[in-house]
């Protein structure tokens, strides 16, 4: 059996344009991609935190119950925290995975990333409403009613809501590139990448709380961060935001999938 | 014939292995093109060479007349299905049919959710849950829907029965015939996609070895059967890819023939048939068969 070109039935086709797609086109093409199932992004993270902050309420109203009217409480515990932590793995298993199928159904490596920043930005902004308003919620209703300080962090919910709001938004977005470059070392590097990658970090921190220590400097520390005050600190940590964001793209535009 | 394909001295060496070496060819728009060859030939380097995964050694590769190297305007028209191709854990195939669209933008949802079941792929099961043969629909699902004008299968089918194999080329060519594209598809299953193709790249080593269309292949070569002297003198001036004998009677694959050859052993009684692609592909791609006849005779 013999098949028939389709040229020879239809004609000469007309080339293919080598004029790319619009770039928000291809960038929301990737957001789609990561948002097509928001299970793991959005609604298994809220129904861990919906089940800790019931917890936390039914233990804190024992204990309510079962001290005397003038004793004192612990009433922090920022239980939301582990938020920032979860979406760090998130950022590890979203590019780990959606990657080399983003490539196979043919998109590039720099679109890829572009469309895991949106991906990162939008829940960065998304899980921050959240907090902020859960935090109001909190506040007005005594701790739940039971003086729980889940989602109050102490000083940092004291300070105006949209600095609080603005230090999340910025918290998240550390945690977030932080996953995206140990994702782009794993991609890239495979297991070897990531005993390299642990090891240096390790260094890192070790030799600089060592040279810290040594340099009985930590009072300056302190003192640093007291002075660049809650929203401060945290515009400060978009330089490690930025440099990791950038490793991430240095480490994945060369990234192939024979590597590893 | 639309060239949409073409590599020059195309080379990609790793540590100490030439996987692809220094090849030249080029690939006819809307055509299907055979990629075959032995495990560890080279098929799948190649042809993420094509899609702009790998990066080359040396030597050039244009896809629709550009690098496919991050090059989203050659890239948008690819898609590429792999044979091992991961998902992220915890999607479900409707959530791939769902994502697909805004990267093939001729993508036909109608024609997957069809082909979804024809396949009787569980569409709302998690695909770490798919066996493998489901795996491989999922992708094969892609492919056909996607409609992308440079579709490339790398081993599409693990896992997948006769019955779905034969569904798969089924609609593939009746696809292909309503909406032409360029398909590549590497395979070791050759006999069975041996009627799908219209050209044929073996590649064995890291470099090409036949680069023919394929009647052209199956017409220049036939097996000529009979008693062994006769064959002998039919086939004296013919090149002989391989030769089995039986006792008496010897069955030569020859190359290179031509209607009067056929005619002339026919009139000396012999049984003169055709050589299915895959034989042809093993007799050129193994060589040593031959060469020990040879020495024994």
């Amino acid at each position: 059996m013999t098949t028939t070109t389709a040229t020879d039935r239809a004609g000469a086709p007309a080339p293919l344009s080598t004029t790319p797609r619009s770039l928000a086109t291809r960038v929301l093409t990737i957001v789609r991609l990561l948002f097509a199932n928001p299970s793991t992004a959005i609604w298994t993270p809220l129904i861990i935190l919906g089940f800790i902050l019931l917890m936390n309420v039914a233990i804190f109203a024992i204990i309510l119950a079962n001290i005397p009217e003038d004793g004192e409480t612990a009433n922090v515990n920022g239980g939301a925290f582990f938020l920032y932590v979860y979406m760090l793995v998130v950022a590890v298993m979203t590019i780990n995975q959606a990657f080399p199928l983003s490539l196979g159904y043919g998109s590039t490596r720099r679109d890829f990333l572009l469309g895991f920043g949106v991906f990162a930005v939008l829940l960065s902004i998304g899980y921050s409403l959240l907090l902020a308003t859960a935090t109001a919620i909190e506040e007005a209703t005594n701790g739940w009613g039971v003086g729980l300080g889940f989602f109050s962090t102490g000083v940092l919910w004291q300070t105006d809501w949209w600095q609080a709001l603005a230090f999340s938004v910025l918290a998240f977005l550390l945690f977030f590139s932080i996953g995206a470059a140990t994702a782009a070392v794993y991609v890239r590097w495979k297991a070897t990448g990531m005993y390299v990658f642990w090891g240096a970090i390790t260094v890192i921190v070790l030799g600089g709380g060592a040279l810290v220590t040594w340099l009985g400097a930590w009072e300056q520390v302190g003192a640093f961060f007291i002075w660049a005050g809650v929203l401060g600190s945290a515009a400060w940590s978009l330089i490690v935001t930025a440099v990791c964001a950038l490793a991430a793209w240095l480490i994945l535009r060369r990234a192939t999938p024979s590597q590893g | 014939m639309t060239t949409i394909v073409e590599a020059r001295g195309l080379t990609k060496r790793y540590r100490g292995v030439t996987a692809v070496d220094s090849v030249d060819f080029q690939i006819a728009r809307d055509s299907i093109t055979g990629l075959l060859g032995r495990t560890g030939a080279g098929k799948t380097t190649l042809m993420h060479l094509l899609t702009g995964q790998e990066f080359a050694t040396s030597g050039t590769i244009a896809v629709a007349g550009g690098n496919p190297v991050e090059n989203a305007g050659v890239l948008q028209h690819t898609c590429f299905i792999k044979e091992s191709q991961r998902y992220p854990d915890d999607f479900k195939p409707k959530h791939v049919f769902a994502a697909a669209p805004g990267f093939f933008p001729h993508w036909d949802a109608d024609f997957a959710r069809d082909l979804a079941a024809e396949f009787r792929l569980p569409v709302d099961r998690r695909i770490k849950k798919l066996s493998r043969g489901q795996l491989s629909s999922v992708g094969i699902i892609v492919g056909l829907a996607s409609r992308a004008p440079i579709t490339i299968f790398d081993e599409p089918y693990l896992g997948l029965d006769a019955i779905a194999r034969q569904a798969f080329y089924d609609r593939l060519l009746a696809d292909y015939a309503e909406h032409p594209r360029t398909v590549i598809l590497s395979t070791h299953l050759i006999d069975e996609v041996g009627a799908l193709l219209e050209h044929a790249l073996v590649i064995d080593n890291g470099r090409i070895i036949i680069d023919s269309p394929v009647d052209a292949l199956r017409a220049h070569a036939a097996t000529i059967a009979g008693p062994a002297e006769a064959v002998e003198r039919a086939i004296a001036a013919l090149e002989v890819l391989h030769r089995e004998r039986l006792g008496g009677f010897v069955s030569a694959t020859v190359a290179g023939i031509t209607e009067q050859v056929l005619a002339e052993a026919r009139a000396a009684g012999l049984e003169v048939g055709p050589v299915s692609l895959q034989q042809l592909i093993i007799r050129q791609t193994g060589g040593t068969p031959t060469e020990h006849e040879e020495v024994s005779r």
